[in-house]
């Protein structure tokens, strides 16, 4: 190795290690999440009872994590990317495994999820699962002719200039489904090369890709858009509550909705461990698992802690003890090919 | 004056610290930037290399070089959009208002909007343009058209728009200067040998502000030439500009190498347009 090269490296080492010497300071906990997951309600009771304080900051995509963890270390302690981030972050040696036995409560999570596959790796756990649930599509009754049932609407030329949709490498997943492939994480190059020319062709019909589940809802409530992919529960929830004077409404598209599943990822040599563990046991807790459910309109995933804390008719709602429900939708999993896709995702937003 | 031993010491106490600045904060970072542009990227991460991958990549892929050009364009729509306005608008703070106190009042509430956030003056503008914006309430009230159009936001008009908007005070500030240190007494020359004041302008005032022109355009070109905020906040679709791809690089693709080859692309890029600007600068001074 040429000593340019070496210095190189230890230029960008010593720039990842200075955030980490001023990172250490008393209890605290430094949360990289998604919006809606920190929101003061549960979070206050956590410091009230851990003595950590919570310092939260937010992601757009999955894809943000692998990318907010290489800038440098010490920043972040505890991460909650979904399943399908979760063995990337393993092979890139961003997260250290985590000792299930610390955290409490994790028994009652459901197997299909802390015994998934890509959770437990090499012999040890390496993810909490968090909260689960799906996503869907959501449109105005008010300004469709007809109800819609299929993907399609996406596509719809009639609705030119009032499509949205989430600007991340899904969108692949979704027009892949609506032009019939089943192998959705797999597509060949023939396949994919037929996803980017479609969602090329639908760009016209686009009036915004969005970037944040605040933007979608912005751009719902102020008319920009009638019809977009959101969180299940979240988007529309959050619109609704706006008063607009309209309505949006959630529906599962025929060729299915896709589900995830958020768990919580431990930081590699984060110096807040302690406190991290505290975190994760709050979060398979009543207060954690409620908390988070009801102010994102997810799913818990822990049926034994939220047996107290939600109604029979909320539980029915957020799918507790149904966790068969996973089958219904199209689970996220890492594609196979994950530079090819993000790659493909990027010359569609390139082309004109 | 020549580096003595005498010297050295006074030398090193006023330039070491302002050295040390560029080395370690322009020197040494570019150096890494340009070597990290030849490492490979290899699922889930990269390594250090030494090849022309990704300059290869960013050439035979056409997505880069549609950005690129459309970077090109749009930044250069703003600079004429902004040397349009501002040209006007200097010449008038200098050579109409009379009242020193007047013209520097006005000056000043054109450079006041760069102490306000960039974020949230651009974030105005999705305010004023949107479907349910300011400006389609009025153009509804007014009667002008019936239901509220969505043209106005979302597309590279807003974008050119905005960037206009934010950028113009780089325009004016040396457009005022020059044109404010021209000798009147030239003016009144031209005047006596019964030049009108439209030759007056084109062969006198144009000529001598034409340092200010360059300056202007330089730093609006380059300014809007590497914005990421204005295709974020105001552009559609077809918005995505260099500086979103090489987030996009250093974000969710985190191929750092891809994206160290494609910046050392713009900045060869930018300091060739800089070089043009200064010739076109020293080609346009005259000798007084």
């Amino acid at each position: 190795m040429s000593i340019v090269r070496r210095s190189a490296i230890l230029a960008l080492a010593a720039a990842s290690l200075l955030p980490q010497a001023l990172a250490a300071r008393a209890a605290e906990l430094n949360y990289l999440t998604w919006e809606g997951y920190a929101v003061d309600g549960f979070i206050s009771k956590f410091e009230a009872a851990s003595g950590c304080k919570v310092t939260a900051s937010y992601v757009g995509s999955n894809d943000d994590f692998a990318a907010k963890l290489a800038a440098g270390g010490g920043v972040y302690d505890v991460i909650t990317p979904s399943l399908d981030t979760v063995p990337m972050l393993r092979l890139a040696g961003f997260v250290a495994p985590i000792d299930t036995a610390k955290v409490e409560g994790f028994d009652g999570i459901y197997p299909e999820f802390s015994k998934e596959s890509d959770v437990v790796a090499d012999g040890e756990t390496w993810a909490v699962p968090l909260i689960w649930g799906s996503v869907s599509l959501i449109y105005r009754p008010d300004k469709l002719a007809a109800t819609p049932d299929s993907i399609s609407v996406l596509f719809d030329p009639a609705l030119k200039g009032k499509i949205s949709l989430w600007d991340d490498k899904s969108a692949l997943y979704w027009t892949a489904r609506y032009l019939g492939y089943d192998n959705v994480f797999d597509l060949t190059d023939e396949q994919l090369e037929a996803v980017k020319a479609k969602l090329i062709e639908q760009k016209p019909l686009i009036r915004k890709y969005w970037a944040s589940a605040g933007e979608l809802t912005e751009l719902m409530a102020n008319q920009e858009v009638y019809v977009s992919n959101a969180w299940t529960g979240l988007t529309s929830k959050d619109v609704n509550n706006l008063k607009k004077g309209f309505e949006v409404v959630e529906f599962t598209p025929k060729e299915k909705a896709e589900g995830w599943m958020d768990s919580m990822m431990l930081v590699k040599d984060s110096p807040n461990e302690d406190c991290a563990y505290k975190f994760m046991s709050f979060m398979q807790s009543a207060d954690g698992q409620c908390g988070l459910a009801e102010a994102t309109g997810y799913f818990p995933v822990n049926p034994k802690a939220v047996q107290g804390c939600m109604s029979d008719a909320l539980k029915k709602e957020r799918q507790v003890d149904n966790v068969e429900f996973v089958k219904s939708l199209v689970m996220w999993q890492q594609p196979a090919r994950l530079d090819k896709y993000l790659e493909t995702w990027n010359a569609v937003k390139a082309a004109p | 004056m020549t580096l003595t031993r005498r010297t050295f010491p006074g030398f090193a106490a006023l330039f070491s610290l302002p050295l040390a600045w560029v080395l370690l904060l322009m020197v040494v970072p570019y150096a890494i930037m340009v070597a990290v542009g030849f490492w490979t990227r290899q699922f889930p991460l990269f390594y250090p290399d030494f090849q022309f991958g990704n300059y290869a990549q960013i050439l035979a892929d056409p997505q880069y070089t549609t950005v690129i050009l459309r970077t090109l364009k749009i930044a250069a729509l703003v600079t004429v959009c902004a040397l349009l306005l501002g040209y006007p608008l200097a010449y008038f703070l200098v050579f109409t208002i009379r009242s020193q106190k007047v013209r520097n009042l006005l000056y000043m509430s054109v450079i006041v909007p760069l102490w306000v956030s960039y974020l949230l003056r651009a974030y105005t503008w999705k305010i004023i343009l949107g479907t349910d914006g300011a400006l389609n309430s009025l153009l509804v009230s007014t009667g002008l058209v019936s239901a509220p159009l969505d043209i106005f936001l979302y597309n590279q008009t807003a974008m050119v728009v905005t960037l206009v908007y934010i950028f113009v005070p780089f325009m004016v500030m040396p457009l005022f200067t020059v044109l404010d240190n021209i000798p009147r007494r030239l003016l009144e020359a031209s005047e006596d040998l019964g030049v009108g004041p439209f030759m007056t302008f084109w062969k006198v005032i144009f000529p001598l502000s034409l340092g200010g022109v360059v300056a202007g355009a330089t730093m609006t070109f380059c300014l809007s030439f590497g914005d990421f905020v204005a295709p974020v906040l105001v552009g559609g679709p077809d918005g995505t500009m260099v500086a979103n791809l090489l987030q996009t690089q250093f974000g969710a693709a985190l191929n750092w190498p891809l994206g160290s080859a494609l910046a050392t692309l713009v900045l060869a890029l930018v300091l060739i347009l800089l070089q043009l600007s200064s010739r076109l600068d020293r080609a346009g001074r005259i000798d007084l």
